[in-house]
């Protein structure tokens, strides 16, 4: 791929999107819009409701014989105007005048009720309910106090005076009208216990009992993040996406339509570079919109500090934070927006084509909006999701760097599985010209016996061995870790990588580096398998030491269990399998793939890859430095079983002193919390004359290993 | 002599479609060839197969001796291509359009300008070589593409019809366009219906019906073969068809 030809396909594509009204307003206009208009414009909306509710007195009918004290009480603030029997029919009038009424039970008290308190009881079928009900909704009062007879005199006697109120939960001002009487009646309610209490000489709080005192331990950022962390992974996520969506069908459908798809065609660019500049451009537009989103937001919720209770607390790193979470979703989605957009025939069947992904986001961001949906181990690799759940945290102040490394981890996967089904769709010309055949023609993935894998096929690959053994390692943990291990190992890692060589077509020997070792070779490997575990474990780990539930975890997984399995059963699924398995996939497939880019290029990518497979940030780094260094070994030898020596003595070692106190003990490692530096320096030395070996072997200048 | 075009059994099917089957033609050097043939007869099949935009079943294209399947980069360098059916980018003017295509092509930064320059002089094209594509009409847009396909100065120039589409005196120019090309020493191989342009342009002639290619040589052999007076007339025996009126 010629970087040159790329980049003038980029700016090429941007130049024209740039001039088109529709991706400008959705990757500018919209957002600087729609952020103040959304938020300050509903807050001034309520606040403006709230003032008039406010300065408007209640209109209440009041039904019943009326008490001078709670009368009084009830228009001293002087915002209700009590309408006496306003609405009653004459019978209801005269059935409560002549205390033909009893107040309607109490509902019973529910103690395992959800709600606290408790939602209020239905309507009662009575025709006093009725009567009260037609008041309310013929607008004749806000609300109906109904208060049931002998209600002064059961006050005054030391009983229970019963008020009800029936007011309308939808109209606000009748809301505003229940909470007024409500607010009165409670307040006389407590003066009259206190009354109570000093007539019967009782001490204070014998009436009340136990007072509940409740406070908020949300921080300002928690309270607010909640608010924004509901909406935030929403608005971003799709008015990210929609940015690009526009762009992405101009410059496939709309292409098309326009008869300019051909006349790239026939120009001497590859498919992948023309997938590539219009990718970029189409990235770089939904990554403009999504910084301007970002500061729209900023801006707006700046603004909304100044508003009386409207204050949103969100730290400036957050912004950023969730900036990086929006690049590996912006990548898959605009992957696949190019991708499905190639199929469309015109802008209008892009459209058509494109709606319904962009709707499908809306159910994994639905996560965001759902209560008690936290992000765990298996959200972490649910696409879209586990962004919307991290860019959740982020604002809430609750993030952990390990699940944050996962998310992005299987963000950045199916990205590549959309960015490498894309340039598989544009390497198809019959779909970008529109033929009949269209469709089928992607499932055909040209089995071409004696060809070699490609850099898109060795991520491909590692995207969805990763996606599938994190899943099915979680789904198998039940049968315990041996049959978790195996399963993984053989079904999840070995299995696909030979399917894929055999539907390729690949030359099994040539992927896989199936051939013989010398007796430097050996030896190199040898001294690598048994001293890499020093330098790694003593140098890399104290960078970033793992927390003590992942060295847990670590060492149950090199015990196999709680308890020690057999050495036979350790070395076999901890030490020989992952060797081979792993080794089969990192330094024979996906080394494969990315062998064109050169040695250390492709040394580093696969060892970056096999870190990245460990799943942890606090495990990657030294993953990485033992992947280079077994990758080092197979480049040198072209061998694999340079790769399974290295790797299967590295993991047999660790695991047989994890359960050989004794040599831990001789060691001076029992209570160290790192490799000490006597055993490092000693490990350093082997390592060295290990790599010196390897470094004699004659490299392969066959065109084959080119 | 290397021909510029060796186009060997070249064949595509779509479906159960046959729109091109086992056609082989060759192009020498400064020689102009026409495609003639009935609309779905396979003349866009088999200059896209040519050009490199299509994958043929079976056959094989060689330009200037550089296979298009193994080397598709070297060999598109050495094609211009033009479809009637083609258009330009609506957001980037003429200008613009041009150099777009230079660079992908590899011209030299340096020559580019003068390059464009000569062409817009040539195609008569100073009136709106700045304005934005979508706004040109259908003979300003098919000149500017012309001017693309001519741009870096391919040895073969696949011209699909050209002239769809557009009045007489805009088909005349690309017509003209086409000659002066043929002048300067550029091999040509394009399709049409019109035999006129046929006639007038073609050092050598290939009749095409239903995806195979049933005659080719130069008017005059076709004409001989034939029997017949004009080239309308030999098409049509050729094809199997009669003019109305005519005894069966």
């Amino acid at each position: 791929m010629r970087l040159a030809i790329v980049w003038i396909i980029l700016r090429k594509e941007l130049l024209e999107a740039l001039r088109d009204r529709r991706t400008i307003f959705m990757m500018i206009g919209l957002p600087i819009l729609l952020y103040p208009l959304l938020m300050i414009g509903m807050s001034r909306l309520q606040e403006g409701q709230e003032a008039a509710q406010t300065a408007r007195a209640s209109r209440v009918a009041v039904w019943g014989e009326l008490p001078a004290e709670l009368e009084a009480r009830l228009v001293k603030p002087g915002k209700m105007e009590l309408l006496r029997w306003a609405g009653a029919p004459r019978g209801i009038r005269e059935g409560l005048e002549g205390k033909r009424y009893d107040a309607p039970p109490a509902p019973p008290f529910d103690y395992e009720a959800d709600d606290k308190p408790p939602k209020p009881p239905k309507l009662p079928d009575a025709d006093w309910a009725r009567a009260a009900q037609q008041a309310v909704l013929n607008r004749e009062a806000d609300a109906v106090v109904v208060l049931w007879p002998r209600f002064e005199e059961r006050m005054k006697s030391g009983g229970k005076a019963v008020a009800s109120i029936l007011y309308d939960s939808v109209r606000p001002e009748s809301r505003k009208a229940r909470d007024r009487v409500s607010d009165q009646l409670r307040i006389y309610r407590i003066d009259l216990q206190h009354e109570r209490e000093r007539q019967r000489g009782l001490p204070a709080g014998f009436v009340a009992g136990i007072e509940i005192q409740s406070n908020n331990v949300a921080s300002e950022q928690r309270k607010s993040g909640m608010f924004v962390g509901m909406l935030l992974p929403y608005m971003l996520v799709l008015f990210s996406a929609m940015s690009g969506f526009y762009a992405a069908i101009d410059m496939t459908a709309g292409e098309k339509e326009r008869g300019t798809m051909q006349t790239l065609l026939c120009a001497p660019v590859e498919a992948l570079e023309i997938i590539s500049g219009k990718f970029l451009a189409v990235w770089t537009i939904a990554m403009i919109a999504t910084v301007v989103n970002l500061l729209s937001l900023a801006m707006t919720f700046t603004r909304l500090k100044l508003l009386p209770g409207m204050e949103v607390s969100v730290p400036l790193s957050s912004y950023l934070v969730a900036f990086l979470m929006l690049i590996p979703i912006s990548l898959m989605v605009n992957a696949v927006f190019l991708a499905v957009g190639a199929f469309a025939k015109d802008f209008k069947d892009g459209q058509n084509f494109l709606t319904p992904i962009l709707m499908s986001l809306l159910v994994p961001l639905m996560a965001t909006m759902t209560p008690g949906i936290e992000l765990n181990g298996y959200l972490a690799f649910v696409p879209v999701a586990n962004i919307a759940l991290m860019v959740k945290g982020l604002f809430l102040g609750e993030w952990a760097a390990d699940m944050l490394f996962l998310v992005l981890l299987s963000s950045m996967c199916y990205a590549s599985i959309a960015l490498v089904f894309a340039a598989h769709v544009f390497e198809r010309n019959s779909v970008l010209l529109g033929g009949k055949e269209a469709l089928g023609s992607i499932f055909d993935f040209g089995r071409r016996p004696g060809s070699r894998p490609t850099p898109g096929m060795s991520l491909l690959v590692f995207a969805a061995a990763l996606v599938l053994a994190f899943y099915g390692s979680l789904s198998l943990v039940r049968f315990g870790l041996p049959v978790m291990l195996a399963v993984t190992q053989y079904g999840l890692f070995l299995a696909p990588v030979l399917l894929v060589i055999y539907l390729k077509g690949y030359d099994f020997t040539d992927t896989l580096n199936l051939r013989g070792l010398s007796w430097r070779g050996v030896a190199g490997s040898v001294l690598i398998g048994v001293s890499a575990w020093t330098v790694v474990g003593g140098l890399l780990v104290r960078l970033l030491p793992p927390p003590e539930s992942l060295q847990k975890a670590m060492e149950r997984l090199l015990l196999l269990d709680e308890k020690p399995a057999p050495m036979w059963e350790m070395w076999l699924l901890v030490a020989i399998t992952p060797a081979l398995c792993e080794e089969s996939l990192f330094r024979g497939l996906i080394m494969s793939g990315f062998r064109r880019l050169g040695k250390w290029p492709a040394i580093l990518a696969t060892g970056l890859l096999f870190g990245l497979a460990h799943a942890s940030i606090y495990r990657l780094l030294p993953t990485l430095a033992l992947g280079v260094m077994i990758g080092y070994a197979v480049w040198k030898t072209r061998s694999i079983v340079a790769g399974i020596i290295c790797h299967a003595l590295n993991n047999g070692l660790m695991g047989t002193l994890a359960r050989s106190r004794d040599v831990i003990d001789q060691l001076g490692l029992s209570g160290q919390k790192y490799v000490p530096w006597a055993i490092i320096a000693g490990g350093a030395v082997v390592l060295a004359a290990g790599l010196w070996l390897l470094s004699l072997e004659r490299e392969d200048q066959s065109p084959a290993a080119a | 002599m290397t021909p510029i075009l060796q186009a060997e059994g070249l064949s595509r099917y779509f479906g159960a479609v046959h729109a091109a089957e086992d056609i082989t033609i060759t192009v020498q050097p400064g020689e102009v060839v026409g495609l003639l043939g009935p609309n779905g007869a396979g003349k866009t099949t088999i200059l896209r197969m040519i050009a490199g935009i299509l994958a043929p079943d079976t056959g094989r294209v060689l330009i200037d001796g550089i296979d298009m399947a193994a080397e598709p980069l070297a060999a598109k360098e050495k094609i211009g291509f033009h479809s009637g059916d083609t258009q330009l980018y609506q957001r980037l003017n003429a200008r613009e359009a041009l150099e777009y295509f230079g660079r992908l092509y590899g011209v030299e930064e340096s020559q580019l300008q003068k390059r464009i320059d000569a062409l817009i002089a040539q195609l008569e094209m100073e009136s709106f070589a700045e304005r934005p594509c979508g706004t040109l009409s259908s003979g300003q847009k098919q000149r500017a593409n012309i001017a693309r396909a001519f741009l870096h100065e391919p040895d073969l120039l696949i011209l699909d019809e050209p002239t769809n589409a557009l009045d007489v005196v805009s088909g005349q120019f690309i017509v003209e366009a086409i000659r002066r090309e043929k002048a300067d020493g550029r091999a040509v191989l394009f399709s049409t219906h019109i035999m006129g342009e046929a006639e007038y342009l073609c050092d050598r002639i290939a009749l095409l019906h239903k995806g195979r290619l049933v005659d080719q040589g130069t008017l005059g052999d076709l004409l001989e073969r034939s029997g017949c007076a004009n080239l309308t007339d030999a098409f049509l025996k050729t094809i199997g068809v009669r003019r109305t009126g005519e005894a069966a």
